[in-house]
């Protein structure tokens, strides 16, 4: 005789009506098209980007009538034409693109010991104080930490100050290339660290004890093991950055003293200042369309590092 | 040109009851005693974009309270960039939605482009219209899209320090290589093209077409490194020794003087952009909110208020009769009297409006190379 007293857990009760619910909402016979439905969301946030850019694309395509401050009727690629041969667009693009791969390099130099710092350490306050210093910059936003090196950096800032301490003049520091540079590493750091730490723990620590038994000095195995091993952390963390850096506005809008424009603050200029939304969009697809260029010869050249997450090449 | 798109019916109906309400405005009657009968509803609050700093600070002093004092209507300010706000107001308009903001202050030149565009109400059934000088006209527009506030200098203002015989006489002293990296100049160039014209060797009557003297002398200014910025950058480059010259508008050397920087301002021989701000109202508004928004604009231009809101920026109005600020009146940046704009340079809005992308892209490759 079955036993009556038997009773199914609460979580079971509930996890059937789910079920039952989920059967109503999405029947069996669409299972073919569950994987659909998963990607939905991705598709929704792919589709309205691609609306966005076609939308872009359609506005490049017309000149601003500046007696009515409209766009033109008619279709013109006289925009790009204009984009193409203006030797400002051509030293933008140049400043952009030497300034985020400079960014780039530097970022992953600092980048690296932090995080295989950090991932090796066996003291786990170090491993938290590295995390906090590391986590702490990403509650100030990119502007308010621009404006701190106005501060710090400035004639009568920190730096200067402490220079005169010892008799040097006041240098100045900001408002030039390498002050952007200085302020977009800064800003990148984190992301660098971040992007490169789940690479470096998976690389275990034995395999630096294996080179250390084959005679191989630590510098050697880091060199010749880990930083191999680390490639894919590498690539993903060094996407990161540069892209963010390629369309960065504020780093060179506040430390550049308005001659370090980047491809980022023409197009600001385009639609905000001459009210030219026709430039100002082909503007913008051009620098998507360079970055896209960049990053797929990279992902065709090296693959796509941590970012292709576990998939291969 | 297409001011409005509503019908006349409404505008005969706005134009009545201005008439009669507003003088009551002007004159200062208490809140419930305006029209009580023709006024339309009062909205709890109109939105008025503005500039940040002492320029709202004058603003709220002359007009904003004593509107809310007289109206009950309260004014809230919106300090979104002019050229910000611009495309939003546009893209409202466009698309039939209310647009942002109710009023717009802004400078003429960006409020031109509005007008040109066909975005803004027509103001010029606005009663105290009557009262203001041709200044408060936009030229080259038909009726009043726009009313311009009040007029202002974009001076050469420097450090005292910097210029120990005396401020400087032409914009060519600042050729001198001791102020590499110490001059500071709008990001755009406003305010700077029309002098240079004149101390590149060139003429104002070749503006626009023969702007190369002009960039000549852009050319020379760069070689010297120049910092570039908006207003209250140039404040802040003053406050920490960053800059020894700039040109800005004279109210932002004034309040930073008035903020104990250290600066004078001067208009040196070959002249000083001289150009004008002013007030518009957006179209798309209930017509409740636009009654309102006009009587805003409409009080704005009023002596009462005209004389607090200027003191406070330190400009000329558009009211005869304006008691300069302390210290303003023989001052080169408040002209008033016919032979105050001598040296001053006056460009119209229509050729600024029309070649400002030129010239501020002819600015950017010089300054970005």
């Amino acid at each position: 005789m079955p036993d009556r007293s038997f009773r199914y857990p609460l979580r079971w009760h509930v996890m059937d009506a789910l079920e039952r619910g989920a059967d109503i909402l999405w029947p069996a016979t669409f299972s073919r098209m569950t994987g659909w439905l998963l990607a939905a969301p991705a598709i929704l946030l792919v589709g309205l980007l691609v609306l966005g850019l076609i939308q872009i694309g359609d506005a490049s395509m017309h000149v601003l009538d500046t007696s009515t401050f409209r766009m033109s009727e008619a279709y013109t690629l006289a925009n790009y034409a204009d984009a193409f041969t203006s030797a400002v667009y051509f030293k933008v693009a140049w400043r952009s693109l030497l300034a985020a791969a400079l960014t780039t390099a530097l970022t992953l130099a600092f980048a690296f010991p932090y995080a295989y710092a950090m991932v090796r350490t066996r003291s786990a306050t170090v491993r938290k104080a590295l995390l906090i210093a590391l986590f702490l910059p990403f509650f100030i936003g990119q502007v308010v930490r621009a404006y701190g090196w106005l501060i710090i950096l400035g004639n009568n800032g920190i730096v200067n100050d402490m220079l005169g301490v010892v008799g040097v003049e006041p240098i100045r520091l900001l408002f030039n290339f390498p002050a952007v540079i200085f302020g977009l590493v800064q800003y990148m750091l984190p992301f660098g660290v971040l992007m490169l730490a789940p690479a470096l723990t998976a690389i275990p620590e034995e395999t630096e004890i294996a080179a250390g038994s084959l005679g191989a000095s630590w510098p050697r195995a880091i060199w010749h093991v880990i930083l191999p091993m680390a490639r894919p952390g590498l690539i993903g963390a060094g996407i990161v950055v540069f892209t963010l850096s390629l369309t960065d506005f504020a780093m060179p809008a506040i430390l550049g003293g308005g001659s370090q424009d980047f491809i980022a603050n023409a197009i600001y200029d385009q639609f905000f200042r001459t009210a030219d939304q026709g430039l100002g969009s082909a503007l913008a697809l051009m620098l998507v369309a360079l970055g896209s260029l960049i990053v797929g010869a990279v992902f065709t050249l090296f693959g796509a590092g941590t970012l292709a997450l576990g998939a291969r090449k | 040109m297409r001011y409005t798109g509503k019908g006349l019916t409404r505008r005969g109906l706005m134009r009545s009851a201005m008439a009669t309400s507003g003088a009551a405005l002007v004159a200062g009657m208490p809140a419930g005693r305006l029209l009580a009968q023709d006024e339309p509803e009062k909205p709890s609050e109109i939105i008025v974009r503005a500039w940040g700093g002492s320029w709202v600070e004058a603003l709220k002093a002359g007009v904003s309270n004593p509107f809310t004092e007289m109206t009950g209507i309260t004014v809230r300010h919106d300090l979104t960039e002019d050229n910000e706000i611009q495309p939003k107001i546009w893209a409202a308009v466009a698309q039939n939605r209310m647009p942002p903001i109710h009023v717009n202050w802004d400078t003429t030149t960006n409020a031109t482009k509005s007008a040109l565009r066909g975005v803004t109400e027509d103001l010029s059934d606005l009663p105290n219209l009557a009262n203001t000088t041709d200044l408060a006209k936009p030229v080259g527009l038909d009726g009043y899209p726009i009313v311009n506030t009040y007029g202002y200098v974009y001076v050469l203002a420097y450090r005292p320090e910097a210029f120990p015989d005396g401020p400087p006489q032409s914009w060519r002293d600042l050729l001198d290589p001791r102020f590499d990296g110490r001059i500071a100049l709008y990001n755009d160039g406003i305010g700077f093209h029309f002098p240079a014209q004149v101390a590149g060797g060139g003429s104002l009557d070749d503006i626009p077409e023969n702007m190369e003297p002009c960039w000549d002398f852009v050319r020379e200014i760069k070689a010297l490194n120049p910092l570039l910025g908006e207003d209250p950058d140039f404040t802040a480059w003053f406050q920490n020794g960053e800059i020894d010259v700039a040109c800005t508008i004279s109210t932002n050397a004034l309040a930073a003087q008035q903020n104990g920087v250290p600066i004078e301002w001067t208009v040196p021989q070959e002249g000083c952009k001289f150009d004008t701000d002013g007030l518009w109202v957006p179209q798309g508004l209930p017509e409740n909110e636009l009654y309102w928004a006009k009587q805003y604009i409409n009080f704005a231009i009023s002596q009462e208020a005209q004389q607090v809101w200027l003191d406070g920026l330190g400009l000329p109005g558009v009211v005869p009769g304006l008691t300069p600020p302390e210290g303003l009146a023989d001052d080169p940046s408040y002209p008033t009297e016919p032979e105050d704009f001598e040296n001053l340079i006056r460009i119209s809005s229509e050729v600024q409006v029309q070649n400002e992308s030129e010239w501020f892209s002819r600015f950017k490759e010089i300054m970005q190379g």
